[in-house]
C-alpha cells in the first residue's frame, strides 16, 4: 500500500519490486543512516547508550509488529521471549564460550521454539483468550529461570555475560556496541521489510483480516499463525541476546509483563501494521522515557516524599495518558499521520 | 488427613476470593465485551480508597465500607465517561488496549498520590481464625466466600432474569443489534464499569483485610485471570466453580508438590491449568460457544 509520487514508473520488473524507488528515497535513507552513524561521535557516549536501548527495542518491537501488527496474533509476553533469548545467550556464552555470531541466531531460535509452544495455542484459540494464554508464557519464563538449577540460568542471581567478540574485535564500550547493535538492528529491520512484502507477509495480513477467508483462498492458516509467532519471537530472542551483550548481565526481573505492555504501547503510538511505524513508536516512547528520566531530579524536587519513585510514577501517568489519547484520537498511530502529511505535501497546493 | 481437609477448605475459600475478583472481569466483559486488563489496579485503587478513608480521615469502619464502595463507583463512572464512552463502536481490540493504558495510568496515579510504601490495611474482619475440628480458616476469607457466593448468584440471576440484566447481555453480544433494539449501549457500559469497580473494591476489602497494602497488591488481578478464563468470561455463576477448582488445585499443589519439587510450583498451577483447559475447551467450562475456531 505504498503511495508513490506521480511520475514514478517502473520499466523493469526489478525496478517494480525494489523497496526504494526514487533517488530522493535513496538520499533520505543515506542521510538517515549517516545521521545515525554520527550520533556517538557528535553527541557522545550518553546518546550512544540511548541509541543502544532503541536499537535493541527496535528489533524486539519489529518482531512484535510482525506477530501483532501484521498477523494479528496478540502477544502480551514479548518481553518474556526476549528474556528467553537473553538467558540462552548468557548461558551459551558462559558454558560453551560460543562466538557472538553463533549465539545471536541460537538465542533467536531458542525464543522461537518457546514461542512456537504458545503459537500452537493460537491454532485452537482466538482473540483475547489467546492474548491471555500468552501471559502464561510470562509466568512460565519467570518461574523457569528462578527455579531451574543455578548452573543453567543463574537462578535468582542472574548471569554475567562476557563482552561480544566479532572478527577479532571486542565490543565492550557503549560506542562500539552502538555500531554493532545498529548493524544488527538495520539487518533485522531490512529482513522484516522483506518478510512483510513476501508471500508470508501477505498471508499474515490475510489471516489477520479474516482467517476463514484466508483459509478459503488456500492459505494454510495453522501454519501461518504458528509461523507468525515463531518469527516474532525469533526477533525477540535476537533482541534479548543483544540486550545480554549490552547490559552484560541478565536477570529475570529485567523482563516483566510491564515491559511487554510498553512494547505494545510503542506499536500503538507508532502504528500497527507498518514496520516503520513500529520504529516511530520506539523512538517516541523510548525518547520520552529518557526525557522523564533525565528530568528526574527536577521532578523529585516537586514531590520530595516520593524520592526516586517519582520518575517511574510520572512516566506511568504520562505513558498511560499518551496511549489512551492515541487510541481515542489517532488509533492508526503516528505512521498514519505521517503518511497524511506526506500526501498533502505532495499534492500541495491542492487539497485533493 | 487433617492437612488435606485444611488445604481443601482454605483452597476453596481462596478460590471464592479469586472468583469475586474474576467477577469484576466478567461483569465488564458481559456488558461491553471489553476485557479489563486493569482489573488488578481497580482492586488496589479500591484498597487505597478504603485505607485513605479509614487511616487518613479516621472514619469509623461502619462508614468507611459504604463510602469506599460509593467512591469506587464514582471512579468507575469517571473512567467510563472519560475513556470508554468515546469508544462505542470501536473494535474490542482498541478498547482492551485502552484498559492496558489504564493499567499503566492507574498505577502511576496511585504511586504519585500515595507512594510506594507498604501500609497496614484496616482490619475489617476479625483476625482470629475460625476453628472447626482440625480445620482452621481465616475469617476474612470465610465471610468473603459467603459474600462472593451471594454476589455471584445474585448477579447471575440479575443477568438472566431482570430486564436491565438482559439488556446488558444483549449489549455484550452485539452493540449494533442492541442499539437497534432500543437498548442504550452507553448506559449499559456505564453500569458495567460502575459495577465492576464496586465489586473490585469489595474484593479489595476481603483480600486485604488485616494485611498490608501497596501498589503491588494488583497481582491478584492476574492471579484471578485463570479463574475467569476457566469459567468462560460470560458465565457469572460458573466463576464460583472455576474459582473453587483453581483454589483447590493451587492449595493441593502447595501442600504436596512444592516439597517434592523444592520450588513454588503452586504459583504456576493456575496458569498451567488454564492452558490445558483452553487447549481442549477454548470457551472455558461455561462460556458461550461463540469463539470462532479455525
Amino acid at each position: 500500500m505504498r503511495q508513490l509520487p506521480s511520475g514514478v514508473f517502473a520499466s523493469t520488473y526489478l525496478q517494480d519490486a525494489a523497496l526504494i524507488r526514487t533517488g530522493k528515497q535513496w538520499l533520505a535513507l543515506g542521510v538517515l543512516l549517516a545521521a545515525v552513524a554520527l550520533v556517538p561521535i557528535v553527541l557522545g557516549p550518553r546518546y550512544a547508550n540511548i541509541g543502544n536501548n532503541m536499537f535493541i527495542l527496535a528489533v524486539v518491537v519489529t518482531g512484535l509488529q510482525l506477530t501483532l501488527g501484521y498477523a494479528g496474533q496478540v502477544n502480551l509476553a514479548q518481553a518474556a521471549f526476549m528474556g528467553v533469548g537473553a538467558f540462552t545467550a548468557a548461558s551459551l556464552a558462559n558454558h560453551w564460550a560460543l562466538p557472538f555470531i553463533v549465539i545471536l541466531p541460537a538465542a533467536g531460535l531458542a525464543a522461537a521454539l518457546f514461542g512456537l509452544l504458545f503459537g500452537l495455542a493460537a491454532v485452537r484459540i482466538k482473540g483475547f483468550y489467546m492474548a491471555l494464554t500468552t501471559i502464561t508464557a510470562q509466568f512460565v519464563f519467570h518461574f523457569a529461570v528462578i527455579n531451574l538449577p543455578a548452573s543453567w540460568f543463574g537462578a535468582a542471581n542472574g548471569l554475567k555475560v562476557p563482552p561480544a567478540q566479532l572478527f577479532g574485535l571486542s565490543f565492550s564500550s557503549d560506542v562500539g556496541l552502538y555500531y554493532l547493535n545498529g548493524v544488527v538492528a538495520a539487518g533485522m529491520i531490512a529482513f522484516a521489510l522483506g518478510i512483510a512484502r513476501s508471500r508470508f507477509g501477505r498471508a499474515f495480513v490475510a489471516v489477520r483480516d479474516d482467517d476463514v477467508a484466508a483459509g478459503m483462498v488456500g492459505i494454510n492458516v495453522v501454519q501461518i499463525k504458528a509461523l507468525a509467532f515463531m518469527v516474532g519471537t525469533f526477533y525477540a530472542g535476537v533482541g534479548g541476546a543483544l540486550w545480554a551483550y549490552y547490559i552484560r548481565f541478565v536477570g529475570a526481573e529485567q523482563f516483566t509483563l510491564f515491559n511487554s505492555i510498553w512494547m505494545i504501547a510503542m506499536l500503538i503510538v507508532g502504528g500497527m501494521g507498518s514496520i516503520v511505524g513500529g520504529l516511530f513508536g520506539v523512538v517516541v516512547i523510548a525518547g520520552l522515557q529518557e526525557l522523564v528520566t533525565s528530568l528526574g531530579p527536577q521532578l523529585a524536587e516537586l514531590a520530595p516524599e516520593l524520592g526516586g519513585q517519582i520518575v517511574f510514577a510520572s512516566m506511568n501517568v504520562l505513558l498511560g495518558l499518551l496511549i489512551a489519547l492515541f487510541l481515542i484520537l489517532e488509533p492508526k498511530g503516528l505512521m498514519h499521520r505521517w503518511q497524511l502529511i506526506k500526501f498533502s505535501l505532495r499534492i500541495w497546493p491542492f487539497p485533493h | 488427613m487433617a492437612d488435606l481437609l485444611n488445604q481443601v477448605a482454605n483452597g476453596t475459600l481462596l478460590g471464592l476470593l479469586y472468583a469475586l475478583i474474576a467477577l469484576g472481569f466478567a461483569v465488564v466483559y458481559r456488558a461491553s465485551k471489553v476485557f479489563n486488563m486493569a482489573q488488578g489496579e481497580f482492586v488496589v485503587l479500591g484498597g487505597f480508597i478504603v485505607w485513605w478513608l479509614a487511616s487518613d480521615l479516621e472514619l469509623p469502619l461502619i462508614a468507611v465500607v459504604p463510602l469506599a464502595l460509593i467512591g469506587a463507583g464514582i471512579v468507575g463512572f469517571a473512567i467510563e465517561r472519560t475513556f470508554f464512552a468515546r469508544m462505542v463502536g470501536e473494535s474490542a481490540f482498541s478498547m482492551v488496549m485502552v484498559t492496558i493504558a489504564l493499567l499503566i495510568l492507574i498505577r502511576g496515579v496511585i504511586l504519585v498520590a500515595w507512594g510506594p510504601e507498604i501500609r497496614p490495611f484496616p482490619i475489617v474482619f476479625p483476625l482470629q481464625p475460625l476453628v472447626v475440628g482440625d480445620v482452621l480458616v481465616p475469617r476474612s476469607l470465610l465471610y468473603g466466600g459467603a459474600i462472593s457466593i451471594a454476589t455471584c448468584l445474585g448477579l447471575s440471576w440479575f443477568f438472566s432474569r431482570t430486564r436491565l440484566g438482559l439488556a446488558l447481555t444483549a449489549v455484550s453480544q452485539d452493540h449494533q443489534v442492541a442499539l437497534s433494539l432500543g437498548i442504550s449501549v452507553r448506559h449499559a457500559m456505564m453500569f458495567a464499569w460502575v459495577l465492576g469497580s464496586v465489586i473490585s473494591a469489595v474484593g479489595a476489602i476481603i483480600y486485604l483485610s488485616g494485611k498490608s497494602l501497596n501498589f503491588l497488591a494488583s497481582d491478584i488481578g492476574f492471579a484471578a485471570l485463570p479463574v475467569a478464563l476457566l469459567a468462560g468470561l460470560e458465565s457469572v455463576a460458573g466463576l464460583l466453580i472455576g474459582g473453587v477448582l483453581v483454589g483447590i488445585a493451587q492449595a493441593l499443589a502447595q501442600q504436596y508438590l512444592d516439597p517434592v519439587v523444592g520450588a513454588n510450583v503452586a504459583s504456576l498451577v493456575p496458569s498451567l491449568f488454564i492452558l490445558l483447559v483452553l487447549f481442549f475447551r477454548p470457551t472455558g467450562l461455561f462460556g458461550w460457544k461463540t469463539i470462532e475456531r479455525v
